[in-house]
């Protein structure tokens, strides 16, 4: 006996849960995305900031040679 | 009396139209000097030549300062970058507009502690930079060598809407942060909105009231620790001398004052008051820009003397020496250095 009533309340918890369950799944899905999307920019950012700026001085008029990014002088 | 003409004085048409009154009633204006001889009116009105005080236009005040720059003056004299250790600077410009920065910095960094010692551990480290400045667009971008890293961007996106953003991310998780601003200055008001990490929102807005008095209003709100805070500043400043006040509810009372005695010299002081930690800090601070060098020194309530010196050896090297010195820690800091480049 016991044993049934606790698949009953199993039954009820899980139908209780269906239709909120989708709701949550977009709030939560909008967070997900946005965390990774934040995290992937800052390894982005980490490591491309400074090759980009780079890119972008080396091509700005009157364009430097490339030697010169190297050379102290 | 004819009205000597214009050629006769050598100078503008306008001129013609102040007479050296020859009746010994009215005195005779004083020469002329610097604009003043393109003002016609006054001169006529006024014997002594200094001019009547410009009347005030209530809808023509000049834009303010922005609000995180009201003290910038007390700043620039009370908080010099003083640094411990060697430190080295080259900075190669490749183009007008695009440099590369090379920097080695050899010191102790001091280790939050506890207790009342100081705990200090050496550290060296070279930092390379890459700047972009063009009028639209400016790019500064920072890395050391232990991973951090530091970029600021600043975008003209019209004429009067800025957006600025600043980050600064490290190899550590949950260490890392960034900050948005958009900057919209007005006619004689400035705006503006940021965004941060941490859900950290904040606006700030201040507005010219009088020609030499602005007042501003700042609000801020982090979503992580649910603090939020409100503050009010003021700032009046003439010619001669800057004057600010700025309260916030976080418990913060801020006065500060700077008077520039000559080209040469000018003076600070600046009063800090925290309520959550019942700190009182007063500042009296000396900035002499000379032909060859920069002087600046402070002294503080809390018993801290400290001095920083740049002087321009020769075209482009400059030589830095910093001192500080705490009498309640008994903590002394020296520092000394070398910039080469702009």
């Amino acid at each position: 006996m016991a044993s049934k009533v606790s698949l009953k309340v199993k039954g009820k918890a899980k139908a209780g849960k269906g239709p909120k369950s989708k709701e949550q799944s977009t709030c939560e899905l909008v967070k997900e995305w946005t965390t990774w999307a934040m995290k992937k920019t800052k390894v982005i950012t980490h490591y491309g900031f400074i090759p980009l700026v780079i890119l972008i001085g080396m091509n700005s008029e009157p364009k430097p040679h490339l030697y010169q990014l190297l050379s102290p002088v | 009396m004819p009205l000597p003409s214009s050629r006769e004085m050598g100078s503008s048409a306008s001129h013609a139209a102040a007479p050296p009154s020859p009746a010994p009633v009215a005195p005779p204006p004083t020469p002329p000097v610097g604009f003043a001889h393109l003002l016609p009116q006054n001169t006529k009105e006024n014997g002594d030549g200094k001019g009547a005080p410009a009347k005030v236009d209530w809808l023509d005040l000049p834009c303010p300062v922005p609000y995180e720059e009201l003290q910038r003056e007390a700043l620039m004299s009370l908080k010099p970058e003083l640094f411990e250790g060697l430190r080295f600077d080259f900075m190669k410009m490749l183009n007008q507009r695009f440099a590369l920065s090379h920097s080695v910095i050899m010191g102790s960094t001091e280790v939050p502690s506890q207790s009342s010692d100081v705990i200090k551990v050496p550290s060296a480290h070279y930092e390379f930079g890459a700047n972009f400045l063009d009028p639209k667009l400016m790019l500064i971008g920072r890395v050391l060598t232990d991973g951090r890293m530091n970029a600021r961007v600043r975008c003209d996106l019209t004429d009067n809407l800025a957006l600025k953003i600043h980050a600064q991310l490290t190899n550590e998780p949950h260490f890392s942060q960034g900050m948005f601003q958009f900057d919209y200055k007005g006619k004689d008001y400035r705006s503006l909105f940021q965004l941060g990490n941490n859900a950290f929102y904040g606006a700030n807005y201040i507005q010219s009231v009088s020609p030499n008095l602005s007042l501003g209003g700042e609000i801020f709100w982090i979503g992580h620790q649910r603090k939020s805070g409100i503050g009010f500043a003021a700032r009046y400043n003439t010619d001669k001398m800057v004057a600010t006040a700025q309260v916030a509810t976080t418990g913060i009372v801020g006065l500060s004052y700077v008077q520039k005695i000559s080209e040469k010299v000018s003076l600070a002081s600046d009063f800090m008051y925290n309520q959550m930690s019942r700190d009182v800090t007063s500042t009296f601070g000396y900035d002499y820009i000379l032909r060859q060098c920069r002087l600046r020194g402070k002294i503080d309530t809390n018993g801290v003397v400290s001095a920083l010196l740049e002087e321009r050896l020769n075209m482009g090297v400059t030589l830095l020496l910093s001192a500080e010195i705490d009498h309640a820690k008994k903590d002394n800091k020296f520092g000394f250095g070398l910039t080469v480049g702009e």
